[in-house]
């Protein structure tokens, strides 16, 4: 299989260092959000994001009426270094937002 | 060695790296283990199963949650990638 050239195709971390120095939208397990401006990163999705904003979510079930309340908890934190096992998606910032 | 000519369906692939190579540019459908569904415009992946798509749509239980111009899904969550004959842009 010497006769492709795969080293010009790019791998998925490649188009995320386009985003470096750029505001993005990660998605965390544990129904977290960030939004916050990409440092650095590296191949495990450890991140260092700047300016950072953090969104948790909880849904509550109330026990009478099986309501569902949906609430965000939010934080703003000025550095932060994200472990990348938590990491599940990454994505320029929503327009919609 | 016998290939697959046009029909990308009924390529004889050998192996999954095989089949992750001929499926760039497709519209594709990836669930999470969490069970969350990605559907979109495959760019490029990895063996490690990262993804990178392209006009990408979330959906959970099966309702559109988010839409997203680009977005990258770390490898380890990733359930399966499944090709998909409907494509966002068009509708055939």
């Amino acid at each position: 299989m010497a006769s492709e050239e795969e080293s010009a195709v790019k791998e998925p971390l490649d188009l995320i260092r386009l985003s470096l120095d750029e505001r993005i939208y990660v998605k965390l397990r544990s129904d977290r959000e960030l939004r916050g401006k990409l440092h650095a990163y590296d191949q495990h999705l450890n991140m260092i994001l700047g300016d950072v904003e953090e969104i948790i979510t909880t849904v509550e079930i109330d026990d009478e009426t099986y309501e569902e309340i949906v609430r965000t908890t939010r934080r703003t934190v000025p550095f932060l270094f994200v472990r990348g096992d938590g990491v599940i998606l990454v994505s320029p910032p929503l327009r919609t937002a | 060695m016998s290939g697959g000519g046009g029909e990308k369906g009924l390529t004889t692939t050998k192996t999954p790296a095989d089949f992750l190579k001929s499926i760039r540019g497709r519209p594709v459908v990836v669930k999470l283990n969490s069970g969350v569904d990605y559907r979109g415009i495959l760019a490029c992946l990895d063996g490690y199963m990262n993804i990178a798509m392209e006009q990408t749509e979330e959906y959970v239980n099966g309702q559109l949650k988010n839409k997203y111009g680009d977005a990258f899904i770390r490898g380890n969550n990733v359930l399966y990638i499944s090709t998909s004959k409907r494509t966002l842009a068009e509708g055939a």
